[in-house]
């Protein structure tokens, strides 16, 4: 069941305020992964610890790095369930978990960071293993 | 809402191995005690399940989670041999360090070494006297001609962050900090970690060779080798 609207909206504006685009229905996930070409990424955001103390802030870094995806988004997780469903759909046979991070290229799956990797780790570890992966699959 | 986590178990809140003879259950660790663990949204698989081993089972795990087969499982604490988190398999595989069933103990803080130089906070990195005389001295080796000292973090260790020294050739897009006789090199990622920490090196019978000193750092392994910012 969602949290009221109004506890997780400064969980929302963190990342928007940071320029990750919010996909809240089927139909903007959908178009997002549609127009996206070469390199996106998608976080699975959630209102537990490991998101706030890490997830949210590890893309706040990662972001800085000159080599990035060109297009990222976010759904929410236990808020908006239909789009985070469809988000799963689209990345593959993954099991879902919250928060996690997507790396997509050219339709395909490159670079996953699920919930066990973010859990209990620093926003910097988190950012590290991102940037990782955006140096070896982002242009 | 039920987000206050009362305890102080290092393991509540992280997703764990628990072996247990051929078959290993992953979930995440609610709570144990001596004569139980309880995971949640937990997962189990038993060698040659689906005509695939627990090593595979676990490598994708690693990479990708686990499908959830059951909201609460409770494990007898004597069925299972050791716990281990997942995050560590993934980055260790069968070396990873495993826990010990009971609550471990508080880890003790790297002692402090003596630096023969005072540290400049804003520099990217400070070497002491020593780790200079013991870089110039590995260098001027025939296999590390040619070659400068780079220092880089890594996401990793029981601390979070792992130091990285070796020596290697410049590559595009270092950072390059002339020293006397040799260049440091630096990725750009771990300049943020590393300004104001210094590379000392202690030798001798009871010296641990090169060691960092890190103002910074939140929380340091017991090794030294690890840390949080």
């Amino acid at each position: 069941m969602p949290y009221p609207e109004q506890m997780v909206v400064p969980m929302r504006n963190e990342l928007v305020e940071m320029g990750v685009q919010e996909l809240r229905t089927v139909e903007e996930v959908d178009r997002f992964f549609e127009e996206s070409k070469g390199t996106y990424l998608v976080l699975v955001n959630s209102v537990c610890g490991c998101a706030a103390g890490s997830a949210r802030p590890a893309i706040g870094l990662a972001i800085q790095h000159p080599k990035r995806p060109r297009r990222i988004a976010t759904v929410f997780a236990g808020q908006d369930l239909e789009a985070t469903e469809r988000v799963r759909n689209l990345i593959g046979d993954v099991p879902p978990s919250s928060p996690s991070v997507a790396l997509m290229k050219d339709g395909e799956l490159v670079h996953f960071v699920p919930r066990h990797l973010i859990e209990g780790r620093s926003a910097e570890g988190v950012a590290l293993d991102l940037i990782d992966g955006f140096d070896k699959f982002c242009d | 809402m039920g987000t206050f986590h009362d305890t102080t178990d290092p393991l509540h809140g992280i997703t764990v191995i628990a072996f247990a003879g051929d078959t290993v259950h992953v979930g995440r660790c609610h709570e144990r005690d001596e004569q139980q663990i309880v995971l949640l949204d937990a997962d189990e698989h038993t060698e040659g399940q689906d005509d695939r081993t627990v090593a595979d089972y676990l490598d994708r795990a690693s990479r990708f989670g686990v499908w959830k087969k059951h909201e609460r499982l409770v494990l007898a604490v004597a069925d299972v041999e050791r716990l281990t988190p997942l995050s560590e398999y993934f980055r260790n595989g069968d070396k990873a360090p495993s826990t010990v069933v009971a609550q471990e103990s508080p880890v003790e803080p790297a002692p402090t070494v003596e630096s023969s130089a005072v540290a400049d906070p804003t520099a990217p990195v400070n070497l002491t006297d020593s780790a200079r005389g013991e870089v110039r001295r590995l260098l001027a080796q025939e296999e590390n001609r040619g070659q400068g000292l780079r220092l880089g973090i890594n996401g990793g260790g029981c601390s979070g962050l792992v130091y990285n020294v070796e020596f290697d050739r410049r590559k595009d897009g270092d950072i390059v900090v002339a020293e006397d006789g040799f260049d440091i090199y630096l990725d750009r990622k771990s300049t943020i970690y590393l300004r104001g920490v210094t590379l000392d090196y202690q030798q001798g019978l009871s010296g641990r060779g090169f060691q960092f000193q890190n103002p910074n750092a939140s929380n340091t392994c017991g090794c030294g080798e690890s840390f949080a910012v």
